[in-house]
């Protein structure tokens, strides 16, 4: 039996594959769902084992991903945490970038950095930016600085030297005498958690990650013994936020790789089931209560990017973490989405949202707006009895209520309201997918849309429509997808190097002996967790620009070896960016980041197939009502319950297909077919 | 259901600026675009009225809709504009000019044979030619030694590239791969912008865009006529002065008087200095692009930027002086006399809304052009940007540290460590500095010492830090704050104080120190509670001697 466990916001969810004993087959699919248990994580994953009656002594393979990193940061509830610089830098992180998003707001608040400034302390030492000593290391400050941190009660130091990026040297000395001095705190330098310049972006990153380090580690430390109290023979491995999971002892000494794990394992787990279906280029849509999220699939693989940030917005820069994740827009526009009209008398729907308490206005708990859901009620769009999973019926006298004020204010009926929230929904939520697809050069009717979440199905048909993509898919399961996710994830880790060299022949002894040694450390770290060097697949990208400019295209190096042609990389450069950008240059390239890909295949089990039982379609069908499809009319709409479906089955629209944690909206113009797995695939008729 | 439809497209044009903004960034080859974002893009209507802008300043806010009316006016009847053509224009006395470094691209249009949008920007390149490197001067007399003046002239016609333009701008710059990288992320990134334009029109018709932006252009007049209601009606005036003009002379009066009623905003800079000899001018396009910012900052700041939004905004101000400057004065150093004009008319305001302007700030971009050899490679370089300082204190929270002064908006710092690998110099520090003042019940921001070693053999730095004899202004009870100057650190032990200086001299193993201002106070500095005094001293914000002394804390020894 293979065992995913995924801690989401709400809930924390259970994904059990069982398998034949005999054939390694699987035979079925577990679900389990309980609520997520904020002060004591992993109280939840227990909970959902036990209901789940899951026995830990028959698993053979434990995946677990946890929102407790990217609580600690959002909630400031990790460690006490100071800085040790080079000397006359202690300002960098509170200085930051000096940019002001919010650019028309003279009286804005800039974010308060991590770490107050008598925490900050600076040593005696420098770096030119090739690496070299300028100035020896000097750790006669250390008592004193470690003194005042015991006496301030810090539990965690975070250490970044200018140009370490480069020469890890004196970081690593540092670390080592520090914990020689004092064992009581926990340490981490720069080096360790990313190798890329800028020094506000990694002295950011590394303050970050001792900030949560204590709080992760303890938090690993108990979940293996929990789990191991209950008879799980294994470790478990842990998601991160690239997209694969690692062991649990490597991912203690750098935790802040798991950051962004829950949305990376949802995209993992589409890119898995592509595999299966064939379809390497996907766009991926994941509908939440207050947000939705969007990443686009190319030939199987998703971009990983380290520019990322936590409370980024457009009035806020945000604190910058460089640690590999995968490529993802998130928008404020989710089922609990409200809508509002501003002072001239525009309506816009987010990207505030009712959240779950008190929710949309159906739900009856004292919601005064109305949501992107209750617009979904009022078209007819979500049948009653499915509403919420099925537990209340919604309140269609709090929904009236909530809409007269835009109905008097806009002059329109409720009905139409509704259509309008729905239609600036859908276009909030299509401006973002051409983010990741037509602004980077895509043409998305080269791609299928898997759509995942409470709300994708809801929505997924009428934006596949609005983005003319080849077809939709609404997977088998789409509310746990990030679970299923992980148990299709590979042992993944990123390498990223900055090391700026202009691509020219002779250079090509650097790339070679780069590579080289990224590959090396890689293997040495595996080889900790018990990894031979046969098992460990490379793959390698560089990041490109033009020289003298900023910015860089990633290119992967396929087949990288002794002969690869220079030109081959150039081409494929030029290529990328008059792609991304529209325009090639006759200007040298520069090679600004090595990036490696180091991964461990694990063993994978198949998707699961649906027994097919001889049902009929008439069967599954449940009721008939009015549906509003908007432009596409009134229709009286059949409603089919998903559970009751098989493979092969066909469904013309309008229609409407039932499940507990969400609704599939197939219109007028979209045929859906049931294929092998259970998934709802939907295209246009042709005209 | 109309009116929903109307609203997307609106979102859609919005979103169309956030992307050519990106485009821009990503593929320039001018660090003070792509980290200090000194650019602006936006679409007009095929009149020049101003749809969408996607900004990295806040000061380009005229520029855009200004420079396509201009190129509407020298292009038509039989000179007219045809699908394909892009026109560039860096004219400072038209057309939303600033100075000569500033060059934008308009692009026009074309929907079935028929101009129906203009997609624009407007970047600061790094090198225009000119006397001295980086295209600015604080000592340039007339515009001709400020660089290369490119007249609303068409680049590329029918499709066609004009390679003559090409090469004449080619032989006329110091980095001309830098600066023609720059005119091509110009073009593409007003031709992505352009195709969304034509499929949004595509998709629902040309007749309902129509109809959209009209909707939008009287959407943005609402939202800034509810605004100025909230703002108390009057009549306010006040003085500023330019401290020098490059030659030693000064100060220069710059006078405003603002009249604000519940539906219109009149900002009056009659009585100002006239023009003056150095590039301390300002032309009137300049200056209204300035007044733009600040009004937006106090009426629709949340809001995308539309045309409407600016109708009840007047600006009025006869020929010929320091913020209406006229051919051919010199402007490169305009940037500084536009934020002392933003920094009047928030002086004036500031008292009557306080929850919408703060004390002042480092009013200064305090830019610095530092050129020179790399000692390493053997290249020329030119570093060029814009420094942080303090911001003022508000009615609600503290003055913020290390923020670039309001010209700029989204625009970056330059990393140590991608400066010291570009350019000939080394960091020494770069950190807050405690040079006094900004004392209130909520403290002014610090300002920053920045150490500009040279390892380079020589180097030349031109830059203009003015606000170095006047410091920033407390508001409501709190203290002013410091000065902003910069001061040569020779190595024999010698120093000079700076405010404005070009092209001086520098060996290897001299140090610029930048030194930018603290920013003012707001309140009474008895109303500041004691636990914060403490923490500031504890963080080395401010000294024990002047927690006793402004505070009356006495911290503990």
């Amino acid at each position: 039996m293979r065992v995913a466990t995924d801690i989401g916001g709400t809930f924390t969810d259970l994904v059990c594959l069982e398998l034949n004993k005999q054939t390694g087959k699987p035979t079925g699919v577990r679900v389990t769902k309980s609520d997520t248990t904020p002060s004591n994580f992993e109280q939840g994953i227990l909970d959902t084992i036990e209901k789940g009656n899951v026995n830990l002594g028959e698993i053979d393979f434990f995946a677990h991903g946890t929102t407790v990193v990217i609580n600690a940061l959002t909630e400031r509830k990790g460690a006490k945490t100071a800085l040790i610089t080079t000397k006359g830098f202690r300002d960098v992180l509170e200085i930051a970038r000096c940019n002001r998003p919010d650019l028309f707001n003279f009286n804005f608040v800039k974010q308060p950095p991590f770490v107050p400034r008598y925490l900050r302390f600076e040593v005696e030492e420098r770096m030119d930016y090739k690496g070299r000593v300028l100035k020896a290391l000097n750790m006669a400050t250390l008592k004193a600085i470690l003194k005042t941190c015991t006496e301030e009660k810090v539990e965690a130091i975070a250490v970044c030297l200018l140009h370490a990026y480069k020469n890890p040297e004196h970081e690593i000395a540092l670390v080592k005498e520090l914990a020689k001095l004092d064992s009581s705190i926990q340490i981490i330098a720069s080096h360790q958690v990313t190798r890329e310049w800028r020094e506000y972006e990694r002295t950011s990153s590394t303050v970050l990650s001792g900030y949560v380090l204590p709080i992760a580690k303890k938090y690993l430390d108990q979940l293996k013994e929990k789990l191991g109290q209950q008879g799980l023979r294994d470790t478990p491995y842990i998601m991160q936020s690239n997209g694969g999971i690692t062991t649990l002892n490597d991912v203690k000494n750098n935790p802040i790789t798991m950051v962004e794990s829950g949305p990376a394992s949802g995209v993992f787990g589409a890119i898995a089931l592509g595999k299966v279906m064939d379809r390497k280029h996907l766009i991926v849509l994941d509908i939440g209560g207050t947000t939705a999220k969007c990443a686009l699939v190319e030939n199987g693989q998703v971009k990983i990017t380290t520019n990322y940030k936590i409370e980024h917005s457009r009035t806020q820069a945000g604190y910058p973490i460089q640690t590999p994740v995968i490529d993802i827009v998130e928008i404020g526009n989710g089922g609990g989405s409200i809508a509002w009209i501003d002072e001239g008398g525009k309506m816009h729907v987010g990207p505030k949202s009712a959240g779950a308490m008190p929710g949309p206005a159906a739900y009856g708990r004292g919601g005064k707006h109305l949501t992107t859901t209750d617009a979904n009620i009022v078209t007819g769009r979500i049948h009653p009895d499915y509403f919420l999973g099925g537990e209340l019926q919604p309140d269609y006298t709090s929904i009236e209520k909530a809409a007269k004020p835009l109905c008097e204010f806009l002059e329109a009926t409720k009905e139409d309201v509704a259509k309008g929230i729905l239609r600036i929904a859908n276009s909030n939520m299509v401006n973002a997918l051409k983010l990741i697809s037509v602004n980077k050069g895509y043409d998305p009717r080269d791609f299928a849309m898997v759509v995942i979440g409470g709300g994708g199905a809801m929505h997924g048909a009428d934006l596949a429509r609005e983005l003319q993509v080849s077809e939709l898919i609404v997977p088998l399961n789409a509310g746990v997808f990030s679970a299923f996710g992980m148990l299709m994830s590979d042992i993944r880790r990123d390498y990223i190097r900055t090391n700026v060299i202009t691509l020219v022949p002779e250079q090509w002894a650097v790339i070679q002996s780069t590579f080289m040694e990224m590959e090396e450390e890689a293997t040495k770290n595996f080889k900790q967790d018990g990894y031979a060097n046969k098992d460990i697949k490379f793959t390698y990208y560089t990041d490109l620009r033009y020289a003298g400019q900023e910015h860089y295209v990633k290119v992967l190096v396929s087949d990288f070896d002794a002969n690869t042609p220079l030109d081959t990389i150039i081409q494929y450069f030029h290529k990328a960016h008059k792609k991304q950008y529209s325009f090639e240059l006759d200007t040298q390239v520069e090679l600004v980041n090595f990036h490696l890909v180091a991964e461990v295949e694990v063993e994978k089990p198949d998707f699961p197939k649906l027994v097919v039982q001889g049902k009929t379609i008439e069967e599954a069908c449940f009721d008939t009502r009015a549906v509003d499809f908007d432009d596409l009319g009134i229709h009286e709409t059949a409603f089919y319950h998903r559970s009751q479906l098989e493979p092969n089955m066909k469904i013309e629209g309008p229609a409407v297909i039932a499940e507990k944690a969400t609704t599939t909206l197939v219109t007028p113009l979209h045929i859906v077919h049931v294929d092998a797995y259970g998934n709802l695939l939907l295209t246009e008729e042709k005209a | 259901m109309e009116k929903f439809t109307l609203e997307i497209i609106q979102d859609a044009l919005v979103a169309t600026g956030d992307e050519m903004f990106q485009t821009l960034q990503r593929t320039s080859m001018s660090p003070i675009i792509y980290e200090s974002l000194d650019y602006a893009v936006g679409i007009t209507d095929a009149k020049g009225e101003l749809l969408a802008q996607g900004n990295g300043v806040t000061a380009f806010l005229a520029a855009l809709d200004a420079v396509v009316r201009a190129t509407l006016e020298k292009f038509h009847e039989e000179n007219t504009l045809n699908e394909g053509d892009v026109v560039i224009a860096n004219t400072p006395y038209a057309g939303g000019g600033t100075h000569l470094s500033d060059v934008s691209v308009i692009y026009p249009v074309f929907y079935t044979n028929e101009l129906v949008a203009f997609t624009v920007n407007k970047a600061h390149w790094t090198e225009l030619g000119g006397t001295f490197p980086g295209s600015v001067s604080t000592v340039a007399t007339e515009i001709f030694q400020e660089g290369l003046h490119l007249p609303f002239i068409k680049v590329r016609e029918k499709g066609k590239v004009n390679e003559a333009i090409v090469d004449l701008i080619k032989s006329n710059v110091r980095l001309p791969d830098s600066t023609l990288g720059d005119l091509y992320a110009g073009i593409a990134a007003a031709e992505i912008g352009a195709r969304r334009v034509i499929s949004i029109i595509e998709k629902y018709g040309l007749d309902t865009f129509i109809k959209a932006k009209e909707d939008f252009l009287d959407y943005g007049e609402r939202m800034c006529i509810e605004a100025l209601k909230k703002i108390p009606n009057g009549v306010y005036t006040g003085t500023s002065e330019i401290e020098d003009n490059g030659f030693g002379e000064g100060p220069f009066p710059i006078k405003a008087k603002i009249t604000v009623t519940d539906n219109e905003f009149i900002a009056d800079f009659n009585g100002s200095h006239s023009q003056v000899k150095g590039a301390t001018n300002l032309a009137f396009s300049g200056l209204v692009t300035g007044c733009r910012s600040l009004f937006k900052a106090i009426t629709t700041p949340s809001m995308a930027a539309n045309g409407g939004a600016f109708r009840p905004m007047k600006v009025i101000c006869g020929p010929g002086t320091i913020v209406s400057a006229e051919a051919p004065s010199a402007v490169s150093v305009y940037y500084e006399v536009l934020i002392t004009a933003i920094d009047l008319v928030w002086k004036i305001l500031a008292p009557v809304i306080p929850d919408k302007l703060p004390a002042g700030h480092l009013r200064s971009v305090c830019a610095t052009f530092i050129s020179g050899i790399h000692q390493d490679t053997g290249q020329f370089y030119i570093q060029a940007e814009p420094l942080a300082g303090g911001w003022g204190a508000s009615s609600s929270h503290d003055g913020n540290r290390g923020q670039l002064s309001c010209g700029s908006g989204e625009s970056y710092n330059i990393p140590i460590e991608i400066r010291e690998m570009r350019y000939g110099i080394q960091v020494e520090q770069y950190a807050f500095h405690n040079e006094g003042g900004g004392y209130g019940e909520f403290q002014g921001g610090n300002g920053q010492y920045v150490d500009y070693k040279v390892v380079s053999n020589g180097a030349y730095v031109t830059a203009a830090f003015l606000g170095e004899k006047t410091k920033t202004w407390g508001l409501n009870g709190g203290h002013d704050g410091s000065y902003n100057y910069f001061l040569i650190l020779r190595k024999d032990g010698t120093q000079e104080r700076h405010s404005l200086g070009t092209n001086i001299a520098l060996e290897k193993g001299d140090t610029i120190r930048c030194v930018t201002a603290t920013g003012g106070g707001y309140g009474n500095p008895k109303d500041r509670p004691k636990d914060k005094v403490l923490l500031d001293v504890k963080n080395g914000y401010i000294s024990k001697k002047e927690a006793k002394a402004f505070y009356s804390v006495q911290p503990r020894e």
